[in-house]
């Protein structure tokens, strides 16, 4: 019985509650506030406690990147591009400097740019680019929000790359277990002369123009102590995707838990409604529909919002 | 009912900016932001031109938009 009382004190207008669920009040909606943030707090401090419990669980093949990314070339009237391995290693190498170095940029803090990579791995490039994409669950939803960014686009639908290579890599970045796609975009020093020389570009800013190599300085160049070089003459296997087991992704769950909070006031609000034109109950508050309004919004924000972050 | 049709046009200009600039982090902050403080401010007209404008109730609806935008940012930032 105090039980069922508590409930309507907290989730329907009565007069315990001065005819406004208690939830609605402005101590009610500040502990749920309350609530959310301290949940983030747990997510934050819960890596350094459980390591590798948290995570985006993904599955992502670099072929497929491949092929979408082909699609929306074609789509826009463009060539292919040809999958590279040493660009594919480079991209790899890339992906594993930012898990060993814990930094998600193009540029390392070190100072270590993009075209590092390519050189290291002796890829001489007239044109070269880069996409990085983070905490995606598939491929597709990785190429669609590099194609929703204008920066991105260009680099996918640039007429001047010829090449590509994808390293998907699995690791620790900041505490969490994340997928990071690497995105390497190429056209050889010795590819058709038809093409105009240019800068290279980069996803987001102009990067410097990349200096011309010659085959001698590429033989000299020594890799940086975390990337691993590999002759550019031997292919490399495809990467595979490691296997990251069952991972709580913080999105999910942050995500579920907003989702609980805005379907339970969403859910009260609508009750209030009812309850007070039915009973004609006059009080000083805000406008329910209004509020019912405001979490409607949110509620199809969160239903639409999608992990993963492209830079 | 012009009130209501204010309201919608807000929310729904802070429901575009959130989902169309959704690769960009900084942009989506500032629109959600952007749409809880006008929220509050819709409110506040709203209250004022009914001549029912309380203390009480201007809480209320800062501590809805201090829920939405706190639930906002827990998934943009996340």
């Amino acid at each position: 019985m105090r039980i069922i009382k508590l409930l309507a004190h907290l989730f329907v207008p009565h007069e315990s509650n001065n005819q406004k669920a208690k939830i609605l009040h402005p101590s009610g909606l500040l502990v749920l506030a309350f609530l959310a943030i301290s949940f983030q707090l747990i997510l934050n401090i819960f890596p350094k406690t459980f390591p590798r419990v948290l995570g985006y669980a993904a599955s992502i093949s670099p072929s497929e990147v491949v092929r979408l990314t082909n699609e929306k070339r074609a789509q826009n009237g463009l060539l292919p591009l040809t999958e590279n391995s040493v660009l594919s290693s480079a991209a790899i190498a890339k992906g594993n400097d930012m898990l060993a170095k814990d930094y998600w940029a193009h540029f390392a803090p070190d100072g270590t740019s993009p075209w590092n990579f390519f050189v290291n791995f002796g890829y001489k490039y007239r044109y070269a680019g880069e996409n990085l994409a983070r905490d995606f669950s598939n491929a597709s939803s990785a190429v669609d929000a590099w194609m929703a960014s204008s920066t991105h686009k260009e680099n996918i639908l640039n007429a001047n790359y010829k090449e590509v290579g994808i390293g998907v890599v699995e690791g620790d970045l900041a505490g969490v277990d994340t997928t990071i796609i690497v995105q390497f975009f190429g056209t050889p020093q010795n590819a058709a002369a038809a093409i105009p020389a240019a800068q290279a570009k980069e996803t987001s800013t102009t990067l410097p123009t990349p200096k011309p190599v010659t085959k001698a300085a590429v033989q000299k160049i020594q890799p940086t102590p975390t990337v691993e070089p590999v002759s550019s003459l031997t292919p490399t296997p495809a990467p595979t995707q490691v296997p990251m087991g069952s991972l709580i992704s913080p999105f999910t769950s942050t995500k579920n838990l907003s989702l609980a909070i805005v379907g339970i006031l969403l859910l009260v609000l609508s009750v209030d409604l009812i309850v007070v034109r039915r009973k004609r109950i006059a009080r000083i508050g805000g406008r329910t529909l209004a509020h019912i309004a405001f979490f409607g919004m949110i509620l199809a924000v969160i239903l639409i919002l999608k992990a993963g972050e492209v830079i | 009912m012009p009130h209501y049709l204010s309201l919608f046009g807000i929310l729904m200009a802070g429901f575009a900016g959130l989902v169309l600039f959704s690769y960009d982090k900084s942009f989506q902050t500032v629109v959600a932001i952007a749409t809880a403080t006008a929220y509050v401010f819709w409110g506040i007209v709203h209250h004022y031109l009914h001549k029912d404008l309380h203390l009480e109730i201007f809480a209320e609806y800062l501590a809805v938009s201090v829920l939405g935008l706190v639930i906002l940012f827990s998934l943009i930032l996340r």
